[in-house]
């Protein structure tokens, strides 16, 4: 799609915290609040960007749980508490998983309408302050056209693999290869740009650099996966701890504007967004909400699936992340290449901006042009957005 | 009233001046209303009067009594029903559904007005209704308890309630029996309001006004006749965790639930035309069914103990009096409760006190144990199920209630004093003597005890005819038997007191003659036992609590022994087998366990390990428990020759012995009445429901084969040897109870 350089939206930088787990005793962010998490995203990225503070216009943050220290418009208390001037705005938006994807997906449609241009969009998300099942309160009848167990994003994903016949067997070695992935990547050095260095706790309570992600595990292994109980059927069930993202803590922020203003300011663009799309599927089928957004969006931007160098699917579980690889036939490796959700983590309202400044910062560290972020969403939906290297 | 009312003695008629027509009912002869043949009659030709009168601009459909919309059918038709062909009772239902079907197919609105407890036949006959307005009166539930006797709503219930809250929903409310409230049920869609009682039949007149102006009710007509428009992947999913949820929630033992979910979901499929007959086949399979007859029987015998006030027969029957000093006996209600003994024990009793809305006062002469205890007893007491939390402004209201005192004084105007101190027979005879020193004459004394003979007990106080046990099982909470034990000297007037006193708590007592173990022990301890004999034959511990779960108990008897405490079972054990001998043997595992530490889940290791670490997912906690490689060293001096151990052997092993025991229970006159055995292994042991009860499944197997069965395990010892009695009922081929 060809668009004027005035209504072009890119991104100039992207950061995010190291990912905890959320863990009352051994979380590395279970003393730091959910908003000063966001409050240090959105300062780290202003600061990489070179972006002048008094352009900026907007602040989109997505988060899930929009209560307590995450309530009261999150990304305005985020911008007050990160020190942007008054004159920035903010509005937190709720896409339950894919709240910061679609933080960065309406911005760039703002962009592109010749509305809002500077904008600091990303997520936050801390579930062990507040947990992703307490004080929701859906109304009954909703489930008169589905079942209260697709509230369990567990049960969809226990469905999907019983009707696809995804094993055990072949979800732990997804996860492990996930692990893999992500210690290679780490012991590489390849989160080193994109974490911004905050302070956490380490397990005793003494304060340190938060500069590793908390969940990645170079010591798991097939024998080790295949001791754990299922967690969300007894017995039968195939999905455990180890094939579930973890519950984590965490935030990600992006700096987007126009290309012509990246221009004006002698910003250098990282990516351009090509397209973006969004899904609704039956909310049982929750997992399936990639396959269809994807189509979508490449529907809407004329691409074929074949030329996107690089996707980041996020794997909320890994039967769902194995359905969607062999349901649209990606070649696995250029799916996730520094390790998924599964291994880093998966703080909610949080991974979109994850995934796309992993996606980001992949594609600028080699040759590929195309990236494509997508995401399952609980009560079913799917979002995807495409990516260019602006260079390339 | 006007018009139709003398024409039925349970239907009247009444116009209001906006044209609409009250249809109003009360079941004289029940003291709640049920339906009745009767009723179902009347209805029919009300209905048939009022279609060729004068057209009303809308029906309301009531109760003229207060806190009873209907409360179901009359159980005493099912019994009826059991009897007839299946194609007899596809009929039934037809004519109850399509009679139903009749409120909503003339060219006025319908509006039913639920004002108190509306459950089974009583909702599928609000269901026939266009609209329901439910009460916010605490007395309005609505509900489907059909799961619970085995069966399913066989008046159109499952296919209008699907149709009206959707198939998921309507299989939860279904198969789980559970009853929700009037806002619950608006929160469903199962009713189209809750209002205050004084504001219903107002609302009513108001809903018919607008449906006639907006036609609303004609739209959901066309939606209770048409097929459901369910998206096919919901359905697969709604499908797969549901039976998934019900295989996990009744272990495969219940047809029901899967039947509920199954007759849902075909029905959903078609016309509400062709779903009904569906319905009605499978209401013909379950109600025939062997289970339904069990859970049928269970049922009354437990309205039977409802009624038995602990003396005599409850079924108006002179002639097995509990024993010889059966004067007139009458309970006394009692008001000033008193708990002695702040312990595990002590304070669950009080906390089901303060929930069952008792003012209770409690003794520990420990001022550390006392206040520690009282802060567990508000917690507990004003847990709420439902946000499972303690509810802190109930908690500060109970603590009012709640007077917790190290000092005897405190307990002088109290009319119950429930001892529960510790089980030494020293400790306790001081506390009772103690206790009787400061009550009042007439105020009923009880000692909470497993072990200590009721009529030693006695002894210690100068009038034992007021003194009786009441054993609680723990926890307290949980547990709804009540064993009112009673001493040779205690008065019928006590123990009317103590069972009147354990109802009002919510409980189920059995009264039951002082001898050692009581009921429960006495019967649980053979079954315990046996299990660990088994182990010292070399079988795993897990086999034999699969077999045992298999048969339909809610955990193994390895996992009850690490539950109740090696500690405790062992301290039953030795009383048990000084009283009875070889026939309930005391293991010497069990004290090997306990010597090395092993006193089960308490201390973290029995039978089996238990550990409670952080879950895998974070913050919550996880338990695990796997077999305990350890105690195999401890069983091997111990160890005995393999025996051929089937799964069916081991299951007899296991449950044969509680057989034989409760035969010479009944025989020695421990209890009044073989379904007072089976109530309380039901409620006190878990043994499943859907058997009947440890009699009712010897009735099943029938005498001469539970003989059989014995035989080769004879060489066991005497505890597999046949009772006389036993060998009896084979001659003459008598069931072991009624």
């Amino acid at each position: 799609m060809n668009r004027s350089p005035a209504t072009t939206p890119v991104v100039v930088a992207c950061c995010r915290t190291a990912i905890g787990r959320s863990h009352p005793q051994h979380g590395l962010f279970r003393h730091v609040r959910g908003d000063a998490l966001a409050a240090a995203v959105i300062k780290g990225v202003v600061e990489r960007s070179g972006v002048d503070p008094a352009t900026i216009e907007d602040v989109v943050l997505g988060a899930t749980q929009q209560r307590g220290e995450l309530g009261g418009n999150v990304a305005r208390t985020a911008a007050l508490l990160s020190g942007l001037p008054f004159g920035v705005a903010g509005t937190t938006i709720n896409r339950l998983c894919g709240s910061s994807l679609q933080a960065l997906a309406q911005a760039c449609h703002a962009i592109a309408a010749g509305a809002e241009n500077v904008q600091i969009v990303g997520g936050v998300e801390h579930m062990q302050h507040l947990p992703m099942d307490s004080a929701i309160d859906i109304h009954p009848q909703v489930f008169a056209r589905s079942s209260r167990g697709m509230l369990s994003m567990g049960m969809t994903a226990e469905h999907l693999a019983a009707a696809h016949g995804i094993s055990r067997r072949k979800q732990e070695a997804y996860a492990l290869d996930s692990h893999r992935k992500a210690v290679q990547a780490e012991y590489n050095g390849l989160f080193e740009d994109e974490i911004v260095p905050i302070l956490g706790h380490n397990a005793v309570g003494a304060v340190m650099e938060a500069l590793r992600d908390q969940s990645i595990r170079s010591d798991t292994s097939p024998e080790a996966m295949a001791q754990l109980e299922p967690v969300f059927l007894p017995k039968i069930g195939t999905i455990t701890a180890a094939t579930s993202a973890p519950l984590s803590d965490g935030a990600a922020a992006l700096v987007v504007m126009s290309l012509a203003e990246a221009q004006r300011q002698e910003l250098v663009p990282l990516v351009r967004i090509v397209a973006t799309a969004v899904v609704g599927v039956p909310p049982a089928a929750m997992g399936t909400g990639p396959v269809i957004a994807v189509r979508k969006l490449l529907a809407r931007s004329g691409h074929d699936l074949a030329d996107m160098d690089c996707i980041e699917l996020n794997e909320a579980f890994a039967a769902q992340a194995v359905y969607c690889i062999e349901e649209l036939r990606l070649h696995p490796e250029r799916v996730n290449v520094r390790g998924g959700s599964l291994a880093i983590g998966h703080p909610l309202g949080a991974s979109g901006a994850r995934i796309a400044t992993t996606l980001i910062h992949t594609l600028c560290a080699g040759t590929a042009r195309l990236g494509l972020a997508t995401m399952c969403i609980g009560l079913g939906q799917g979002i995807a957005v495409l990516f260019a290297r602006e260079d390339a | 009233m006007p018009a139709l009312g003398n024409k039925h003695s349970t239907l009247a008629t009444e116009w209001l001046k906006d044209g609409i027509c009250i249809l109003s009912f009360l079941i004289p002869e029940h003291s709640q209303n049920v339906i009745t043949q009767q009723f179902l009659n009347e209805l029919s030709a009300a209905l048939a009067e009022i279609k060729v009168g004068p057209q009303p601009s809308g029906l309301v459909l009531m109760s003229r009594r207060a806190g009873s919309f209907f409360a179901g059918a009359d159980l005493l038709r099912l019994e009826q029903l059991r009897q007839a062909s299946s194609s007899e009772i596809v009929r039934a239902c037809a004519a109850g559904r399509n009679l139903f079907g009749q409120l909503s197919d003339q060219p006025w609105p319908t509006v039913a007005v639920i004002d108190g407890v509306c459950l089974g036949g009583g909702l599928e006959l609000a269901l026939g209704c266009d609209l329901r307005i439910a009460t916010t009166a605490a007395q309005t539930v609505l509900g489907f308890p059909e799961v619970k006797l085995g069966l399913l709503p066989g008046w159109g219930g499952t296919v209008r309630s699907a149709r009206l809250i959707g198939p998921g929903p309507a299989v939860e409310l279904i198969a789980s029996g559970e009853n929700i409230d009037g806002l619950a049920a608006e929160r469903l869609g199962l009713v189209d309001a809750c209002v205050p009682p004084e504001q219903a039949l107002d609302s009513a007149q108001r809903l018919i006004a607008m449906q006639t102006v907006t036609r609303g009710y004609l739209q959901r007509r066309r939606q209770q006749a048409a097929a459901i428009d369910l998206d096919p992947q919901e359905q697969d999913f709604l499908e797969a965790t549901s039976a998934a949820v019900i295989l996990g929630r009744t272990g495969g033992h219940y047809p029901a639930p899967p039947l509920i979910l199954a007759t849902i979901l075909k029905g959903a499929a078609v016309t509400a035309e062709q779903a009904g007959p569906i319905e009605g086949h499978a209401f013909a399979t379950l109600v025939r069914s062997e289970i339904a007859g069990q859970l049928l029987r269970v049922f009354r015998i437990g309205e039977r103990n409802r009624r038995d006030i602990g003396i005599g027969t409850p079924d108006g029957r002179a002639d097995d009096r509990p024993h010889p000093k059966a004067a007139p006996a009458v309970a006394h209600e009692v008001v000033r409760p008193a708990v002695i003994g702040a312990g595990i024990m002590g304070a669950g009793i009080a906390a089901s006190h303060l929930r069952a809305g008792f003012a209770v006062t409690l003794i520990d002469v420990e001022p550390q144990a006392l206040a520690k205890s009282v802060a567990e007893i508000l917690d507990e007491a004003a847990w709420d199920r439902a946000t499972k939390r303690t509810d802190p402004a109930r908690a500060l209201h109970l603590a009012g209630a709640l007077q917790a005192a190290t000092q005897m004084a405190a307990i002088s105007n109290c009319d119950l004093v429930i001892e529960s101190v510790l089980e030494r027979s020293d400790v306790k005879r001081q506390v009772l003597a103690s206790i009787e020193e400061t009550v009042g004459a007439r105020a009923v004394i009880a000692t909470n005890t497993s072990t200590n003979p009721i009529g030693k007990l006695a002894d210690s106080l100068s009038d034992p005819s007021r003194f009786c046990g009441m054993h609680f099982f723990n926890p307290v909470r949980r547990m709804t038997l009540v064993e009112i034990i009673y001493g040779p000297a205690t008065s019928n007037a006590t123990i009317a007191t103590a069972v009147a006193h354990a109802k009002r708590l919510g409980k189920c007592p059995i009264v039951v003659r002082d001898s050692p173990g009581f009921l429960v022990n006495r019967l649980l301890m053979p079954y315990l036992h046996e299990s660990v004999e088994m182990l010292r034959e070399g079988l795993e511990p897990k086999r034999i609590d699969r077999i045992a779960r298999a048969f339909g108990m809610p955990m193994g008897p390895l996992e009850l022994y690490d539950m109740i405490g090696l500690d405790t079972a062992f301290y039953a054990g030795v009383v048990l087998n000084d009283a009875y001998g070889d026939r309930i043997a005391a293991s010497p595992v069990i004290p090997a366990l306990v010597r090395s530490g092993r006193l089960g889940r308490k201390s973290g290791a029995g039978f089996y390990h238990y550990n409670s670490e952080p879950g895998p997912l974070g913050g919550r906690r996880s338990r695990s428990e796997r077999p305990d490689s350890g105690v195999a060293a401890i069983i091997e001096p111990y160890a005995m020759p393999a025996r051929p151990s089937s799964d069916e052997t081991i299951a007899n092993r296991l449950f044969l012995p509680i057989v034989l025991e409760a035969i010479l229970v009944l025989e020695e006159g421990i209890v009044r009445d073989g379904r007072d055995i089976d109530l309380a292994v039901i409620h006190a042991i878990g043994f499943p429901a859907f058997r009947g009860g440890v009699l009712a499944w010897a009735n099943a197997i029938g005498a001469t084969e539970v003989l059989r069965r014995l035989e080769p395990l004879a060489d066991l010892g005497v505890r597999m040897h046949p009772p006389q009695r036993l060998l009896e009922l084979a001659r003459r081929d008598e069931p072991f109870t009624v």
